[in-house]
């Protein structure tokens, strides 16, 4: 297990997120990395280790060029998608190049243009088997997989449409009082109702938006996040759980659907910080679709198996419950750069100062990651 | 009801068993030919034995849903606003469980799709080539 309080995220920053931007991904990539570079404190010459994202399609030499850094010391790629490898996996290779001493002052970048051409559905239309089994029958998209997924839950554990509502309308309200959020219009149940169905029982309003943006975040040592502007924000614990499930089977094939490896992400990540779920102030779970965020919360613990449709519904993630989740409206009302956002908001509300949505006297959060099928929990704490 | 229309890679020998037994009025899935175990989606290799030999064998055409969901905004590349909506049912045969078939729900006239709802396989044409039907049992 890694050592816990190690390393802190010393600097954040993001791009406006948009329905439909203008920039490419390299330019908000940028425009974010100097972002958090600048709120760390730090220039760019300061940076001398990149964590990538395979999915983001620009290796560290394009953004250490295109930041004006200094010497590269030190540089990987995630093999990890979604929230998995920005809030989960590229913390491990950071801390582990720190420690390693390989570096001290780690970027890790990422942007994503949903509106390009074929979207975010492209990937998994270039999986063989999908397309030869499941594409004809016409099992294809995201909100098509998670929709049967969310039917396999109900039928298991039971979720009216209220319920279900619940998720996506306290998303909503933590927007409304979030002024980058890119979908700040209340939502309420008729509202809920009024969003297009897209593959019973997902509603567009179940689906996280589509985003042009970009995110990024500096990972230093705890010893020198002292010397920097902010509050430190450690990273108290961290869990990656993975399975072997290829991309290709993964929605139709694996025993329980809906079933991703967050229990034990989740318990590596509770043992290395040495906390427990209710020790918590708050948390931020990726929401690609009601329903993984649903399981999710449950896998972090925050609730019983098969009750968080429940557990939203008494309004106990909304604004003043007892468990505030995505506070800055997550991936479905926030913006979705996958993972990203959430970390960084974890950061902010950490820090403190963040007005209308600041949670009182946070010091612990939860970030939960999924990605494909693997899975993150990444627990930072301000020092 | 309205059926998806979307072309089939034929041309693909890994699949092209599963669309023979369609022709031939069967579900027909892949097992390894030594073990006689389920393989199934037809992997290029079979764990831990990448000298393996797949074949096909029918499986019942009694069986399940494990999941669905009624798509009414296709994401299949292209233009198919007018095959939905449809509903999309993961079959799992009586004779092989944990094996999830892929295929459209049929003559649901007046029916409630749900999971662990019994269904008869019944092959569907669209266009040029045939899909999984399930008709309710």
């Amino acid at each position: 297990m890694m050592k816990s309080g190690k390393i802190a995220i010393t600097g954040v920053g993001e791009t406006p997120f948009l329905r439909k931007g203008e920039e490419h991904v390299m330019q908000m990539m940028t425009r974010a990395s100097l972002a958090a570079i600048a709120d760390a404190g730090l220039r760019p010459a300061d940076i001398d280790g990149y964590i990538i994202n395979k999915y983001a399609g620009h290796p560290s030499e394009e953004v250490a060029h295109a930041i004006g850094a200094g010497q590269k010391r030190f540089s990987a790629v995630t093999d990890s998608a979604g929230g998995t490898a920005t809030s989960g996996d590229a913390l491990r290779l950071a801390q582990l190049a720190i420690e390693a001493g390989l570096c001290k002052h780690v970027l890790v970048p990422y942007a994503i243009r949903s509106t390009k051409p074929g979207g975010v559905y492209a990937f998994h239309a270039r999986e063989p088997q999908k397309a030869g089994l499941e594409m004809p029958a016409g099992f294809f998209g995201q909100p098509t997989y998670f929709a049967s997924m969310a039917n396999r839950y109900a039928h298991e554990y039971g979720m009216t449409e209220e319920e279900q509502a619940a998720l996506p309308m306290t998303y909503r309200a933590w927007a409304a009082i979030t002024p980058s959020a890119q979908r700040r219009d209340p939502m309420d149940l008729a509202a809920y109702r009024a969003s297009p169905m897209i593959s019973t029982p997902l509603r567009v309003a179940d689906c996280c938006l589509t985003t042009d943006g970009g995110g990024a975040y500096v990972v230093s040592s705890v010893e020198y996040a002292r010397d920097l502007p902010h509050p430190v924000v450690a990273v108290q614990g961290l869990g990656l759980g993975y399975n072997n499930y290829p991309h290709g089977v993964l929605f139709s094939q694996k025993p329980c659907t809906f079933e991703f490896p967050g229990r034990e992400s989740a318990a590596q990540a509770y043992a290395m910080a040495g906390v427990d779920p209710k020790d918590l102030d708050l948390a931020q779970v990726y929401d690609g679709f009601t329903i993984s965020a649903l399981v999710q919360t449950e896998m972090l613990g925050l609730c019983d198996v098969g009750e968080a449709p429940r557990f939203y519904a008494a309004g106990h993630a909304m604004p003043g419950g007892k468990m505030p989740i995505n506070t800055s409206g997550g991936h479905m009302s926030g913006g979705y750069v996958p993972g990203m956002n959430l970390l960084i908001e974890a950061v902010r509300q950490l820090r403190g100062g963040e007005g209308a949505r600041q949670v009182a006297d946070a010091r612990l959060c939860a970030i939960a990651g999924l990605g494909g099928n693997n899975h993150s929990t990444t627990i930072l704490a301000r020092m | 009801m309205g059926l998806p229309n979307y072309p089939v890679h034929l041309e693909d020998p890994l699949f092209q068993g599963f669309y023979d037994g369609l022709d031939a009025g069967e579900l027909r899935v892949t097992v390894d030919a030594e073990t006689g175990e389920f393989q199934w989606y037809p992997p290029e290799v079979v764990p831990g034995r990448p000298d393996a030999r797949l074949e096909w064998r029918a499986v019942s055409p009694l069986g399940h849903a494990y999941t669905f969901t009624t798509v009414v905004r296709s994401l299949l590349p292209g233009d198919h606003k007018d095959e939905v909506p449809y509903t999309v049912i993961l079959f799992e045969p009586d004779d092989a469980p944990g094996v999830r078939i892929a295929g459209v729900l049929v003559d649901d006239e007046g029916v409630t799709p749900a999971c662990g709802m019994r269904l008869r396989f019944r092959p569907v044409e669209v266009g040029d080539h045939k899909i999984a039907g399930f008709v309710p049992a």
